[in-house]
């Protein structure tokens, strides 16, 4: 048997799938009153008290070695009991789940720190923990100081460390693991700007040395940026695997509040015939656009048709940067205006005043019909080009209009060629 | 326009694949999981506390001076060198019930890790019981010249015999740390009841006074404890060890007692522990063993969400 198990292992193909996860459910029994003392035992021997709660419910999906897989969905929609049985940590109840070579979780940063030991301790302890063998640990000791920045402080006990460098330990120590698979959850929100910017690059070197990578995270953009297939769990369902914009859309639909119909069916809120026929950008007047100053008020114009009768739907714009990440979405729905109620043929146009506080390149706006909740896109029109001209004094996505001042100490003047007065209080 | 993504490994049977392959693994890694848990254990104590490791000597040495002024000189009993006697019994007895009280909370104690980290569970209780072994063996190293001083250079010489029983005791200990451990998850209680199981326990065991003087005793109620000590396995490996590092207690046939217990005690020096006695007591240790992974690894399925 053992021999079996050490054979079938050498013999797994070098393409076999990373993650396979077949049927799984995952029940939790909430007891009303749980009866852990014998008091409580004995009292209720006859009739337990408890309900079952699937947390996973009928699960399944295969991620293949070197894919960066993200998981989304709502606060209790089974995300981390996901990653929990993924990291071994709660067996699989019904189903199973396999998973190919060395698996580290990030579920908690410096999970297993003692506060009395110090740094130096901590790491070799929380190492073990990790499945990291001794000399492993010190092979990789000074790459784990370095990183976490905590050099000076190696002999301090972590009890006196700041939350920022307990965090930049745990971190640390957790990618020097260097598994096949890694399954990282929320953690990428901690820390300063600083630091999940570091443990981002640190993720995305993982990938691209064609490790595999499930994340579980709250942060979209962290996500599109990893990963580029991600799953959604509604309800411990998975309700949506495939491709990371299309995925992040659904999730993003699944957030915003159901106000639709009770009476009418999944089917019909999900699909109805309707279309965004053109739409266009212009200047506020209606003039044409080339590229666009920052911060110019714009003028969205939505044609939508309805092919049947319809009581109430949502028109909505996403824009998207350079990457492909969301930089501003909103319907009219989040704005209280439904459109509607529409006779089949008829149509209907949707004036949307933006302003674009953005900043140099290159952006596409899609335009989108949706059912009157924003939940579920009903069409999408074709998406149209957005060109923001480069502006001398700032960098980055977003306009935020800056102006500079000294209130104390003295000023001057620097770089005469400046033609616009953008410094005050010199004049 | 959801893509559901189908398994393309057969379906046969993978969840026993996973079981008989990383449970292989897992021993492996476990070493260095197990020795780092130790040293924490150690470093703690030694950190957390003025006198650090001394508690490891005080304790059994103050037991001693207790004990030793009841029944060595209020009750007396007529046993030779009593201090030497007590403590011979009292060491082995601490190991097991530190081992045991501090593994009772190994598993409750340490949810948050339990919750966000898997690693082989059994190495919670396992590594208690080896930091108190460590705490053992230095008091051996420190008291054992008093009994040196007390009983002759036979306690060197038998000392192979006191290790061999050492050891099998931490198997022992091992298995019950398990059980203690994995069962005080759903019935918390235990951590309470343990407090009494083991105060009872300790006095139907003859660390106090020895076997012979309940197994060979008229008395009906006296008899009754000597039964449950020939039955009690802690009784075994307290017999043993006190062979090998004090010496033997037999009861003088016949003889009018000059003490309180109307009995007339005889006592060899160090010597070598009873054979069969050794081997029932080994036997035992390695079924409790046995029993004690077992049970605590079928409860380990539902730590992380009972803890």
């Amino acid at each position: 048997m053992v021999l079996d198990a050490l054979r079938d292992r050498t013999s797994t193909d070098a393409d076999a799938p990373a993650i396979v996860v077949r049927d799984l459910t995952e029940t939790f029994r909430l007891y009303h009153e749980k009866p852990s003392g014998l008091k409580e035992r004995l009292y209720r021997f006859s009739r337990p008290s408890y309900t079952d709660f699937n947390a996973l419910e009928d699960v399944s999906f295969t991620v293949e070695q070197g894919e960066a897989v993200g998981v989304v969905g709502h606060n209790g929609s089974g995300k981390s009991t996901l990653l929990k049985v993924l990291a071994r940590i709660l067996p699989p109840d019904r189903g199973s789940v396999h998973t190919r070579g060395r698996v580290a979780s990030l579920l908690e940063l410096g999970a297993g720190f003692h506060g009395d030991l110090s740094g130096r301790e901590n790491i070799y302890l929380n190492g073990a923990i990790l499945g990291l063998s001794r000399a492993e640990i010190t092979e990789r000791f000074d790459e784990i100081v370095e990183f976490a920045g905590v050099g000076p402080f190696l002999d301090t006990a972590v009890r006196n460390y700041s939350s920022g460098m307990y965090v930049r330990l745990g971190f640390a120590i957790a990618v020097t693991v260097a598994p096949d698979v890694l399954l990282v959850d929320e953690v990428l929100s901690v820390g300063d700007a600083e630091f999940q910017h570091r443990s981002l690059e640190r993720m995305r070197r993982f990938r691209d040395e064609g490790k595999t990578l499930l994340v579980v995270s709250h942060d979209l953009e962290a996500v599109e940026a990893l990963c580029e297939r991600v799953i959604v769990l509604d309800r411990g369902r998975l309700a949506f695997d495939g491709a990371v914009g299309q995925g992040l859309t659904m999730y993003r639909q699944l957030t915003s509040v159901v106000t639709g119909d009770d009476e009418e069916t999944d089917e019909r809120r999900r699909h109805r015939s309707v279309e965004v026929v053109s739409s266009a950008l212009t200047g506020r007047g209606g003039e044409a656009l080339a590229a666009v100053d920052p911060g110019r008020p714009l003028l969205l114009q939505i044609r939508i048709h309805a092919e049947e009768d319809l009581p109430s739907c949502s028109v909505g714009a996403r824009v998207e940067g350079r990457d492909g990440t969301t930089v501003y979405e909103s319907h009219s729905a989040w704005h209280g205006l439904g459109i509607g109620p529409l006779q089949a043929g008829q149509d209907a146009v949707v004036e949307v005043r933006l302003m674009a506080n953005l900043l140099a390149g290159h952006h596409r706006v899609h335009p989108v019909v949706t059912d009157p909740s924003a939940r579920f896109t009903w069409g999408t029109g074709a998406a149209l080009d957005l060109e923001i001209v480069p502006t001398r004094g700032a960098t980055g996505v977003a306009d935020l209009a800056a102006s500079f001042s000294v209130s104390e100490g003295p000023a001057q003047r620097v770089g005469a060629e400046r033609d616009q007065p953008t410094v005050a209080g010199l004049d | 326009m959801a893509t559901v993504r189908v398994a393309r490994v057969p379906a046969s049977s993978l969840g026993a694949m996973i079981s008989s392959r990383d449970k292989l693994r897992d021993l492996w890694l476990a070493r260095e999981l197990l020795r780092q848990f130790v040293a924490k254990e150690l470093k703690i104590r030694y950190k957390n506390s003025a006198l650090g490791f001394l508690w490891s000597m005080l304790t059994p040495a103050l037991m001693t001076i207790v004990f030793t002024a009841l029944f060595g000189f209020a009750f007396r009993l007529d046993i030779d060198d009593y201090a030497a006697f007590f403590l011979s019994g009292y060491l082995l007895w601490q190991f097991f019930q530190n081992s045991s009280q501090s593994s009772i909370t190994a598993i409750v104690g340490n949810g948050a890790l339990i919750k966000k980290v898997y690693f082989p569970r059994e190495v919670l209780p396992l590594s208690m019981v080896l930091s108190q072994l460590a705490h053992f063996l230095l008091a051996m190293l420190v008291l054992g010249p008093f009994l040196i001083v007390t009983r002759g250079w036979g306690v060197l010489w038998h000392l192979p015999a006191a290790l061999a029983v050492v050891f099998i005791m931490a198997v022992f200990t091992s298995g019950m740390a398990m059980i203690f451990a994995g069962a005080n998850v759903p019935f918390r209680d235990l951590q309470e009841l343990i407090v009494v199981i083991f105060l009872v326990w300790f006095y139907a065991t003859p660390v106090l006074y020895p076997v012979a003087l309940v197994t060979s005793s008229a008395e009906p109620v006296v008899a009754a404890l000597g039964r449950v000590a020939q039955l009690n396995p802690m009784s075994w490996f307290i017999q043993l060890f006190r062979s090998a590092t004090y010496g033997n207690v037999r009861v003088l046939p016949g003889g009018a007692g000059g003490d309180v217990t109307g009995l007339q005690f005889v006592t060899t020096g160090p010597t070598w522990p009873d054979g069969g006695l050794f081997l029932l007591a080994t036997v035992t240790a390695f079924v409790t063993f046995g029993l004690g992974y077992v049970l605590f690894n079928r409860l380990a399925l539902t730590f992380a969400k009972e803890v």
